[in-house]
C-alpha cells in the first residue's frame, strides 16, 4: 500500500480501513449515517494533511477528534448519543454482521462495554493497531492502553458466559 | 499465556458492517474539491515559504531613506572643506530639510565606540610637527520618525573614523 503514489490511491486505502474506521466512529454516536460522517470528514482531513498512511494511530485520533468535536458542537446530540449509550439494548443498526446467536450475544456484550474499553477493544481487535499505536491515538500511555484491553476482555468473558 | 485468546479468535470473527458504498462517493467528491489530489504517505510535505512582506517593506523603507539624506548631505556646504586633521566618516544628519525625506523627521544619533587603537606618531607631508594618529570603531545608529503616523525608522551601521592629533615638542 505505501508504494502506490496514484490519485486513485485512497480508495486502496480506504478499502482496507473504511469498515473499521466507521466501527470506531460508532463507539462515539450511534447512528450510522453520523459515524460515516465524521470518517467521511476524518478521512478527507487526514488524506488532505498529506500524512502517512502508516500512521494509523493519527488517522484514528483525527476521526476521534472529529467525533467528539461533533459531539460538543451539537449539545442536542450529545444528549441524544448520551441517552442512547445509557441503553443497554442493542442497537437499531448493528455493528457487526452476525453469523449465529452466539455473535449477535457478543456483540451485544461488546455494547455494553464503558466506551473507554470499547474504543481500545476496537482499535486492537478490528483495526489490528499495537498498544504503542492506540496509545498514541488516545494520548494514553501504552500500558494504560493494554491495560484497558485487558479490562474489556476480562469484563466480555464475564458477561459473555453469563449471558450464554 | 494469554488467557482470553479463545475470547480473542471469537471476537475476530465478528465482521465490521462495510461502510454504505455512497461513503466513498461522498469521499471522492470532497477530494476532488480539492485543487490538488494529495497521497498520504507518498509526497513530501511543501514547504510553505512566506515572504514578510511588512519586513520587506521596511527595509526598503530604510535603504530608500539613507540613500535620500546621504544625497542630500552630499549636495549641502560645496566648497566648505574642513582644515581640520581629521577624517571622519560622513554622518547624515541634523540640517536637512523635512520636505527632502518626506514625513521622516530625525529624533536621535547615537555613536557608540567599541574600540580605539593608538597607530603612533605620522609626519603628514608639508608640515614638521607630527601627529597622534588614533583609529576608531564605533557604531552609529540614526532614528528618524513620521510625526504624522507615529512610524518610526532606525539605521545602525559600523564606521571607522580616524583621528590625528597634533604633538607638541616639548
Amino acid at each position: 500500500m505505501e508504494d502506490v503514489a496514484i490519485d486513485e490511491n485512497w480508495k486502496v486505502c480506504f478499502a482496507e480501513l473504511g469498515p473499521g474506521l466507521v466501527l470506531f466512529a460508532r463507539q462515539f454516536v450511534r447512528s450510522v449515517a453520523d459515524a460515516e460522517d465524521i470518517v467521511q470528514d476524518a478521512f478527507v482531513r487526514f488524506w488532505k494533511k498529506e500524512h502517512s498512511i502508516e500512521n494509523r494511530a493519527l488517522l484514528f485520533a483525527t476521526v476521534r477528534s472529529v467525533a467528539l468535536d461533533l459531539l460538543r458542537r451539537d449539545a442536542r446530540r450529545a444528549r441524544r448519543e448520551a441517552n442512547a449509550a445509557l441503553e443497554v439494548e442493542q442497537s437499531t443498526q448493528p455493528q457487526f454482521d452476525f453469523d449465529d446467536d452466539s455473535q449477535r450475544e457478543l456483540a451485544a456484550a461488546v455494547d455494553r462495554l464503558p466506551v473507554e474499553q470499547r474504543e481500545v477493544l476496537v482499535m486492537k481487535i478490528w483495526n489490528e493497531l499495537t498498544f504503542a499505536e492506540i496509545g498514541d491515538a488516545l494520548a494514553i500511555s501504552q500500558n494504560t492502553a493494554a491495560s484497558r484491553y485487558r479490562y474489556a476482555l476480562a469484563s466480555l468473558k464475564k458477561n459473555f458466559v453469563s449471558h450464554e | 499465556m494469554n488467557d482470553h485468546s479463545e475470547l480473542e479468535a471469537e471476537l475476530k470473527k465478528l465482521r465490521p458492517r462495510a461502510a454504505s458504498p455512497g461513503l466513498s462517493t461522498r469521499i471522492e467528491h470532497a477530494l476532488a474539491a480539492t485543487a490538488t489530489t494529495p497521497s498520504a504517505g507518498v509526497l513530501s510535505k511543501r514547504r510553505n515559504s512566506r515572504i514578510n512582506w511588512f519586513g520587506l517593506g521596511l527595509g526598503l523603507a530604510a535603504a530608500a531613506a539613507f540613500v535620500v539624506l546621504a544625497r542630500v548631505n552630499t549636495d549641502r556646504t560645496p566648497g566648505k572643506t574642513q582644515s581640520v586633521l581629521g577624517v571622519t566618516t560622513p554622518v547624515p544628519f541634523t540640517t536637512v530639510a523635512p520636505e527632502a525625506r518626506g514625513s521622516f523627521v530625525p529624533i536621535g544619533l547615537t555613536q557608540v565606540v567599541y574600540g580605539t587603537r593608538d597607530e603612533g606618531l605620522h609626519f603628514p607631508k608639508g608640515t614638521d610637527q607630527p601627529v597622534r594618529r588614533l583609529r576608531s570603531q564605533k557604531r552609529e545608529t540614526l532614528q528618524w520618525r513620521n510625526p504624522t503616523t507615529g512610524t518610526s525608522l532606525r539605521l545602525s551601521y559600523p564606521s571607522e573614523e580616524v583621528t590625528f592629533i597634533p604633538v607638541s615638542g616639548q
